[in-house]
């Protein structure tokens, strides 16, 4: 009787402990972000200037406001998102499914770019998108993205999806491998053309990894750092991303205000866990390994 | 619909899946392709739908070459082993799909699938998703799914080795009842040669790719043509022993170290005019040889092994050093050790010649008498 009490509190324990260190932290920046000063966990004076980026630009008109920052971090998200998602799932079909010379080669090929370390490549990137950036039309000006050249959101995008589609594409082949190929065979006898067997019968079917790969690309996205800060001009030119201000709090000259960044780095945040809430079960999904329930 | 096969290659690579396959099912005709796995059986079944390409050959439907026809365009429906049914769709989108694609009017795809869904038992599953129902209601969700377009060809994969014994023997009777009442032509895949006797009217056996006989069950059975369709039908298998062929003047004989036997003068000359070599296998089937009385016996043999099977008890004989299996009535009163006197049906001993696998009792027309 005690025993079978016994082993459930242990692993409540075992799980409260990190969980507590986290929220710990995480209780800190909250308070911290509405405090003017802060001891410990303990407020020397509740305040909300720090919050006041959210309505008027800190350091003057001529940087961004946080929602262009913040529209322009959504739009390179979802952009790099879509591509990833859309790309991954078509190549992971044909990987799975079709035989062709180069196949493997691809597929190591693939693997290896993702071990690769993505710093090494800055800077022959940027060449590359310096030399995009000359490309009249899709270079520059491109409404919302800028364009795909240097400095534009929809170049930092595509640099982004680069760097994830070797590990977006795995994912979709492993999801692609696990459906049985008489399932494709008997809609095939069903009556359907090739495309409508990918969309309608192979497409619903791998929701949870056309989920997985969504989240896991959009959180990449979202908290990208290094990418942003070296493809474009910086925290104060008109592309910069939220990770990118945030850095406009931390400077060498003025000393930097921690309040302040305590309640950015909150704004950063709140879509993120939005985001963890509304796709737990998805996420949970793709740990156990696919759906459960399948034929 | 009638389909003929002609000379059908499948070559994956360098492995040959189906090698030079001649086949022709009559309309209305249930016909099973037998094999051990690996034989090529589904290949055919693949290359029938126009999921594989043949490599080389002609598949006519009704004298119509449809190489180049792709699965949508042939009018047939298949049942798989897995039964492949579409996860994210209940029971009523599974049956629904192929009208859905063949653009049926919304009333008539209602009609058409409660219709087939009420055929196959599943009239009240209709709102589930495969995942909630059993082994056996998932098979005959592909059932009516592969019904509901009225194919004229209905094409089997091992649809019941998923299935428990009972059920497995129930959809047997079912499927077979189906096929007659609908009068569809059938081509029903299986490595179960009890499923291919009991419900084909045909069997076709294959090995490493190659047509090895195509017959009605009987004829597979009473007269084999090759050494593999004598070895692969029947359960328990055929006995084989090796046998010295001797022709005297009084007779034919067939020898080895432990009896001898003499065979009639027809099947005596039938064999030697298909150039029976000296050394042959002759092969004969558990239920033709008995237990006879010391006088009438052609040889003795010691009592090694007792299978009771309930209604006939399978016995194994050991003679020097041979085995010999033999069904007698139940129950079998011998004891382990005793010896006891044997007699084989001479009549339906069948000989091979061991160089070539072949009958050496097959007539003119190629089947062994």
């Amino acid at each position: 009787m005690l025993r079978s009490k016994l082993k459930p509190a242990l692993a409540y324990l075992v799980l409260i402990v990190p969980s507590s260190l986290i929220i710990l932290g995480f209780l800190w920046l909250l308070i911290t972000s509405f405090s003017t000063r802060v001891e410990g966990l303990q407020s020397l004076g509740w305040t909300l200037n720090n919050w006041r980026f959210l309505w008027e630009s800190p350091f003057g008109p001529q940087y961004p406001s946080i929602w262009t920052v913040t529209l322009n971090t959504l739009v390179m998200s979802l952009i790099m998102t879509l591509i990833v998602v859309v790309v991954s799932s078509l190549t992971g079909y044909a990987l799975s499914r079709m035989k062709f010379p180069g196949r493997k080669g691809f597929l190591s090929l693939t693997l290896i770019l993702h071990a690769f370390p993505s710093v090494t490549l800055l800077i022959p990137i940027y060449f590359v998108l310096l030399w995009i950036a000359k490309i009249p039309l899709i270079g520059r000006d491109v409404p919302l993205l800028g364009g795909f050249g240097y400095n534009t959101i929809g170049g930092v995008a595509l640099v982004m999806v680069a760097f994830q589609l070797p590990f977006g594409i795995w994912i979709m082949k492993g999801f692609f491998d696990n459906i049985s190929w008489d399932m494709e065979r008997s809609a095939l006898i069903d009556g359907a053309s090739r495309f409508k067997v990918w969309w309608q019968i192979i497409m619903p079917n791998i929701k949870p990894g056309i989920a997985a790969l969504s989240i896991f690309s959009f959180l990449t996205a979202w908290n990208a750092y290094l990418i942003p800060l070296t493809f474009t001009a910086g925290r104060a030119g008109k592309s910069a991303v939220l990770s990118l201000y945030l850095q406009n709090f931390i400077s060498e000259s003025v000393m930097t205000e921690w309040n302040a960044v305590a309640a950015v780095g909150l704004f950063q945040l709140v879509p993120v866990v939005l985001f963890f809430l509304f796709t737990q079960e998805a996420l949970l999904n793709i740990y156990s390994g696919g759906k459960k329930g399948g034929v | 619909m009638k389909i003929a096969l002609e000379a059908l290659n499948k070559h994956f690579g360098k492995v040959k899946a189906v090698d030079n396959l001649d086949l022709e099912i009559g309309d209305g005709e249930f016909v099973a392709l037998l094999g051990p796995s690996g034989c090529g059986k589904t290949t055919t079944l693949l290359m029938l739908a126009g999921i594989y390409k043949p490599t080389s050959g002609h598949i006519c439907f009704d004298d119509r070459v449809v190489n180049h026809l792709l699965p949508k365009e042939r009018n047939i429906g298949m049942v798989f082993q897995s039964y492949a049914l579409y996860p994210h769709m209940t029971t009523f989108d599974n049956i629904a799909y192929p009208l859905k694609l063949k653009r049926v009017r919304r009333r008539e795809i209602k009609e058409r699938v409660q219709k087939s869904a009420d055929m196959m038992g599943i009239g009240d599953l209709l709102d589930r998703k495969p995942a909630q129902l059993s082994g056996g209601q998932q098979q005959r969700v592909a059932l009516a799914r592969a019904l509901v377009k009225e194919p004229a060809i209905l094409l089997f994969d091992e649809p019941l080795s998923n299935l428990d014994a009972k059920l497995r023997l129930r959809m047997r009777g079912e499927i077979k009842r189906l096929q007659e009442d609908l009068g569809v032509t059938a081509v029903y895949v299986t490595h179960d040669q009890v499923e291919a006797m009991t419900m084909a009217s045909r069997i076709a056996l294959m090995n490493y790719g190659v047509l090895q006989t195509y017959g009605t069950p009987n004829q597979l059975y009473d007269h084999p043509d090759t050494f593999f369709v004598a070895g692969f039908i029947g359960a328990p298998p055929m006995n084989f022993l090796e046998m010295t062929f001797e022709e005297r003047e009084n007779g034919f004989y067939l020898k080895t170290q432990a009896l001898e036997i003499r065979i009639s003068a027809e099947r005596g000359a039938l064999a030697k005019q298909n150039d029976i070599p000296q050394r042959v296998i002759m092969g004969i089937r558990p239920e033709s040889v008995s237990i006879v009385a010391e006088r009438d016996g052609d040889f003795k043999a010691e009592v090694h092994l007792i299978e009771p099977l309930g209604r006939e008890d399978l016995v194994t004989f050991r003679f020097i050093d041979e085995e010999i299996r033999v069904l007698v009535p139940a129950p079998f009163d011998g004891r382990i050790g005793e010896t006891i006197c044997l007699k084989l049906d001479k009549e339906k001993a069948h000989l091979f010649n061991p160089e070539t696998e072949v009958s050496v009792l097959r007539t003119g027309n190629g089947r062994s008498s």
